[in-house]
């Protein structure tokens, strides 16, 4: 037996102005739902859940600039994310470029920072950061734009060298990143001068305006310059771009470089900040995934991702302090990050399309 | 040097290598009716762990893989009516399926942590073969499931390139229009298999928990084997019979860290050999890219891209 009706996609030439706020803002209220549902059939309280999550991670003054202070680094990896994804290419190795970011910063923090004043000791981690995810995504970048080698994969292999990496010099005796004379491997401190001091006993750091500076920049460089242009004409139409003598090769190097770069410099604000030094502790924190869900709800909007990176951080927030004062396992978090963009994805169907259900009638009868 | 060791490092490669072939095998048919999930390692993590939850509670190991099996076909479900029918973008969707199963993985594997399998899957025994010095504990001596992946990568090719939905599933991927055209409903195809192919990747994650790991690592647990499977795909060519070769050369890249520590061969930094698997994928993506094109060699011609009749 056939369905009585048949859904019809009818794609819309003009997206109502309201449904690009409403589709986001419906997908994280259907995740919060479908998430709450999961909550009580494993005998946990949504509600009560939920309202601590909202005010360790937005309500509370703790709770909002313990917020914004993780976004900074978050901003930075859906940057990364988005700024390759505008142009179809697939960067989700932003994880592995967070890992060289730190690494590369703490290197500049140990070796430079002593020798530089803080003015210019700070600015120096943060380029060298990023010089160093842009380091870590040059092999794909160049096999992406010479031989077609699936960026995706590529980049997420080369996640789980860097974590060996990383491992390794704060693994190895006498390595130059570790702290010497504790017998527990930790990394070892960056010079003061190489560190920011955190707004007035908050955990935020001046690097979050530098953030928001940088994604401000980046909407005008993608809306207004050439450069800009040169990369939607690539994305919409590779062919078109062919022939007006665009250079496919040499941007795709360019925007995959630069993507890496800003989550490197995402890295780089941790050594400046929270973190001081090289710590194995960002392995588990999975930054770098988060920002592929933030540029994917910001819909890879440079200015969007402010507040997608905002409202992730207090998600993470929120459910980070979970597990302390609820005993709610911490791992309901990153489900909700991941159902968020399960159900932002299903939202954008009605971005598109009108979805209509049509009654077929009954031909037997 | 211990040869006893080598011996045992090549059995436990061709061990490993199962999961690699049933989620390669579970990514290959889903690849070949044009659907991209690069969601296999966050299905095979939350297989995995349903796979520990269900054996644990029944005490039953083969309920164990029936449950993980189901749950990596309910995680493509979700895949499925994304991509297929509300034809959002196949990347993001695999990621976000990524995501979600780590979370979920490890929010369900809260209460096993620390925990062991404590019933096993018995190794077959074929009498006097599995006696034969080196031959025998090398080829002679693994569970049924072993066996079984490697007879279906070479049924598989034979399904692929023999039969008739073999060759409606190869030409949905290729060229949906024509199917169309033939009055198949292009969508269905691509709904069933990516079923399918989560059913063998949930196989694959179910197997790798209670025959090999046999406690939860959380994520350690697959450690980017759903990676490794998405690129040996690549490398095989999208056929069922190169994949072997491919999980039985990554099946000893994973192994050999292990055989180094126990031989205590130390002048290779630990961190090289830990990311020996990863870097050999990786080179070999590269090698088997071809220039020019990004269609590499076998894929499915429409691949990730959704069938929209009217729009073509």
């Amino acid at each position: 037996m056939r369905a009585p009706f048949r859904i019809i996609f009818e794609q819309r030439s003009e997206t109502p102005r309201y449904l690009a706020a409403f589709v986001p803002l419906m997908s994280v209220l259907a995740a919060l739902v479908a998430g709450g549902i999961f909550l009580m059939a494993s005998g946990y309280s949504a509600s009560e859940t939920y309202s601590n999550m909202l005010s360790d991670g937005f309500l509370s003054s703790r709770g909002i600039t313990d917020t914004l202070g993780l976004s900074t680094v978050l901003i930075c990896t859906g940057l990364c994310a988005a700024f390759a994804f505008q142009m179809n290419l697939y960067n989700i190795g932003g994880e592995g470029q967070v890992y060289l970011g730190m690494l590369g910063g703490a290197w500049a923090g140990l070796a430079l920072g002593p020798r530089l004043p803080s003015v210019i000791a700070v600015p120096t981690v943060l380029l060298i950061g990023a010089a160093a995810g842009a380091l870590w995504i040059f092999i794909p970048a160049f096999v992406r734009a010479r031989l077609g080698t699936s960026e995706i994969v590529s980049t997420l292999l080369l996640t789980y060298i860097a974590a060996s990496v990383l491992n390794h010099f704060v693994y190895t005796p006498n390595s130059y990143f570790r702290a010497p004379n504790v017998t527990f491997p930790m990394g070892r401190a960056v010079s003061e001068s190489a560190q920011l001091t955190p707004l007035g006993g908050t955990r935020m750091y001046p690097t979050f305006f530098i953030v928001v500076a940088l994604a401000l920049f980046l909407y005008w460089v993608v809306k207004r310059t050439e450069f800009g242009y040169r990369i939607q004409v690539i994305s919409d139409s590779p062919r078109a771009a062919h022939y007006a003598g665009v250079n496919a090769r040499r941007t795709t190097m360019q925007v995959m470089l630069i993507s890496g770069a800003l989550a490197g410099f995402g890295g780089a604000t941790l050594i400046v900040g929270e973190f001081g030094k090289l710590d194995q502790g960002i392995l588990l924190l999975g930054y770098g995934y988060a920002g592929i869900v933030i540029a994917a709800l910001a819909r890879n909007n440079f200015a969007a991702i402010i507040v997608s990176g905002i409202l992730f951080s207090g998600l993470r927030v929120g459910g980070d302090k979970l597990q302390i004062t609820t005993e709610t396992p911490i791992h309901i978090g990153v489900m909700l990050q991941g159902a968020i963009l399960l159900f932002a994805l299903g939202g954008e169907a009605f971005r598109r399309y009108r979805i209509r259900a049509v009654r077929i009638q009954a031909v037997a009868q | 040097m211990n040869s006893n060791i080598w011996v045992l490092t090549s059995a436990d490669s061709i061990a490993i290598a199962t999961t690699l072939i049933l989620a390669a095998l579970g990514a290959l048919f889903t690849e070949r009716s044009g659907v991209l999930n690069l969601g296999i390692e966050g299905i095979l993590l939350t297989s995995a762990i349903s796979s520990f939850l269900a054996a644990d509670s029944s005490g039953s190991i083969w309920l164990g893989l029936v449950v993980g099996s189901l749950v990596g076909s309910l995680l493509a479900g979700i895949h499925a009516v994304l991509s297929v029918t509300l034809r959002a973008n196949q990347i993001v969707s695999g990621l976000a399926l990524v995501i979600f199963g780590t979370g979920l993985a490890n929010f369900l594997g809260k209460p096993a942590e620390g925990k062991t399998v404590t019933t096993i899957i018995e190794p077959l025994t074929f009498g006097p073969l599995s006696d034969i010095p080196v031959i025998g504990p090398v080829l002679f001596e693994h569970d049924i499931i072993t066996y079984f992946a490697f007879a279906l990568s070479i049924g598989s090719a034979w399904y692929l390139f023999r039969t008739r939905p073999g060759l409606e599933l190869r030409a949905t991927g290729d060229d949906p229009a024509t199917v169309d055209a033939q009055g198949l409903s292009v969508a269905g195809i691509r709904i069933r298999y990516t079923l399918f192919g989560g059913l063998l990747v949930g196989l694959g994650g179910s197997w790798l928990m209670l025959a090999q790991s046999a406690a939860w690592h959380q994520a350690a647990t697959t450690n980017g084997i759903g990676w490794i499977a998405l690129a040996l795909v690549v490398f095989a060519g999208w056929h069922p019979v190169r994949l072997i070769f491919g999980a039985l050369l990554f099946g000893f890249s994973l192994q050999l860290p292990f055989t180094l520590q126990a031989e205590q061969i130390t002048f290779i930094p630990s961190a090289f050999t830990q990311m020996l698997p990863y870097l050999a994928t990786l080179i070999a993506l590269i090698a088997f890219s071809r220039p020019g094109s990004k269609n590499l060699r076998g894929a499915p011609k429409a691949l990730g891209n959704p069938f929209v009749r009217d729009e073509r």
